[in-house]
């Protein structure tokens, strides 16, 4: 009973501040009189939300779709280098400085480039978000095989288990807790990174709809894209978790922490 | 058949020497005590007798075979009970079928058989971290089981259990033992453990470490009694205690 109802004050809070900053956003812009070219109210960002909801919504299908793309790449060639950077000592001594540094590469300054090597359409931004996505993912990955207790696999090896079931009995299924952490960061970013890449030129997408409202001051558009660019990361980001609760339903850490 | 032999043993850690010279022998299905002060290469010792790892010095024979580096001839049962968090009890305690190439239903149908046994029935599908603490050495206790029935080391196997339920392991082991009759190397730290299920008990001194007392328990098993009011009990209890400087 307290617990339950512990959870409803839980989510209660954030949505009555939110609430709370909207009305006051609201209620300032009306009473400072701010035109709407420079900062429009929130009332006004949903009508036009409203207004252009199918153009948006055909926009955001193709922001998505470079997301999910760039995602899955993201996870496939992280698993591919993890499995090899794991069995293979010298390899993991090898690339990861590498991949370190590769992540302090701004992506803004080479996101130009790919327009430039492979045109407008969508591969350019697909590379952009697996560039965002696949760093997290791979560190997690990494990081969880690493951490598997050294004592799961001097059991195994006392029972004389190929590295190839070891791998696949003890240190994948041990180290998913971790790449989902990883996996739900990548989430959030990655429409940002699909954004980016369209920003930079792009026929469709959200990014460009973006460009596009602000070169013509239509802030409300702006901010309606926003909105749905939110929507859409928050989207992503649940359908991880719900995944997540899916495919290692045994990791129970998070249901220890509610109960305490 | 499976006696266990270990000759001359010496090994060096981290530039220590930790094992000096450890000779011991473990009769053909019985039961076999080590005990030792804390740090003293208890565990290295069952690690080299696994095969995981190679002694500089001396041998280890099981079953009259050298079998110095050799894996998978024993089944080793860790202090902890490291049952997988991503399986539920029958799946772990099929693993050591599983690897041996057994398909998983098959392997399956085959553990469930020993659940009894084990006091697991009805507890198949929980998962690790739905487990007391005695259950989750006794499904790790059945692993080891279906790994090798008859040669097992185990190592500490209810040092983390509170005293009350590890007097109930003690009484559930002894039958098990009986009904299997496997070969076993017992590390503990609790003398009266090691004097109510061991035929023997061997205890080792502080590193460099050799053996410094080797005694056969002269009670006889099965022990229905829950205490032992053998004359002979304190004498050998105080030996113990005194090789152990307690
Ligand atoms: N792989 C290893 N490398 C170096 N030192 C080790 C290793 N394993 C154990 N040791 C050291 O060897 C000693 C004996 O360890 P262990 O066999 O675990 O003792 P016990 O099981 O008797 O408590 C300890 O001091 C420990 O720190
Ligand atoms: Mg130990």
């Amino acid at each position: 009973m307290r617990k339950k109802f512990a959870t409803i004050t839980n989510s209660a809070v954030p949505l009555v501040f939110i609430g709370l900053l909207l009305v006051l956003w609201e209620y300032l812009v009306r009473v400072m009189a701010i035109q709407e070219w420079l900062l429009p109210g929130p009332l006004r960002i949903l009508e036009t939300l409203w207004g252009n909801l199918p153009l948006l919504l055909k926009h955001a299908q193709s922001t998505l779709l470079e997301c999910l793309a760039g995602f899955v790449i993201a996870i496939l060639i992280s698993f591919i280098l993890s499995f090899f950077m794991e069995e293979i000592p010298l390899l993991k001594r090898a690339f990861y400085p590498l991949l370190v540094a590769s992540q302090t590469v701004p992506i803004i300054s080479v996101a130009p480039l790919f327009i430039i090597w492979f045109g407008y359409g969508m591969l350019p931004k697909v590379i952009v978000v697996v560039l965002v996505c696949f760093f997290p993912i791979a560190l997690s990955l990494l990081g969880g095989l690493a951490a598997v207790d050294r004592d799961y696999l001097e059991l195994f090896r006392s029972m004389k288990a190929s590295r190839l079931a070891t791998f696949r009995m003890v240190k994948l299924p041990l180290a998913l807790p971790s790449f989902f952490s990883g996996l739900k960061i990548s989430a959030s970013y990655s429409v940002m990174g699909a954004v980016i890449g369209e920003w930079l030129g792009a026929k469709q997408g959200l990014g460009t709809y973006m460009t596009l409202a602000q070169r013509s001051f239509q802030v409300d558009r702006v901010f309606a894209a926003i909105l749905v660019v939110t929507l859409c990361s928050t989207a992503l980001f649940t359908l991880v978790s719900l995944l997540e609760r899916l495919i290692i339903p045994w990791n129970r850490k998070t249901e220890w922490r509610e109960l305490e | 058949m499976p006696e266990i032999v270990v000759k001359g043993v010496q090994i060096t850690l981290a530039g220590l020497l930790t094992l000096r010279e450890i000779n011991l022998v473990a009769a053909d299905r019985s039961v076999t005590g080590i005990l030792g002060p804390s740090g003293c290469g208890k565990s290295t010792l069952f690690n080299i007798i696994s095969g995981l790892m190679k002694p500089d010095k001396g041998s280890v024979f099981i079953g009259g075979g050298d079998v110095m580096g050799k894996t998978g001839l024993v089944s080793y049962m860790h202090q902890k009970d490291l049952l997988l968090p991503s399986l539920n009890v029958l799946d772990n305690v099929s693993i050591p079928l599983v690897l041996r190439g057994m398909p998983r239903k098959a392997a399956r149908t085959e553990a469930a058989r020993h659940l009894q046994t084990f006091g697991l029935q009805g507890f198949e599908s929980y998962y690790p971290w739905q487990l007391s603490g005695g259950m989750k050495q006794r499904a790790a206790m059945l692993r080891t089981y279906l790994f090798s029935s008859d040669t097992w080391l185990l190592d500490e196997p209810f040092a983390s259990l509170d005293a009350i339920t590890k007097r109930k392991m003690h009484t559930w082991l002894t039958g098990v033992l009986e009904q299997f009759r496997p070969t076993v190397l017992f590390i503990t730290h609790d003398v009266d453990e090691a004097l109510y299920l061991c035929d023997k008990v061997y205890v080792l001194s502080e590193c460099p470490t050799v053996v410094k007392l080797e005694m056969s328990i002269p009670f006889s098993r099965p022990r229905q009694n829950r205490t032992i009011l053998d004359q002979a009990y304190g004498a050998v209890r105080d030996a113990v205690m005194d090789a152990l400087s307690i």
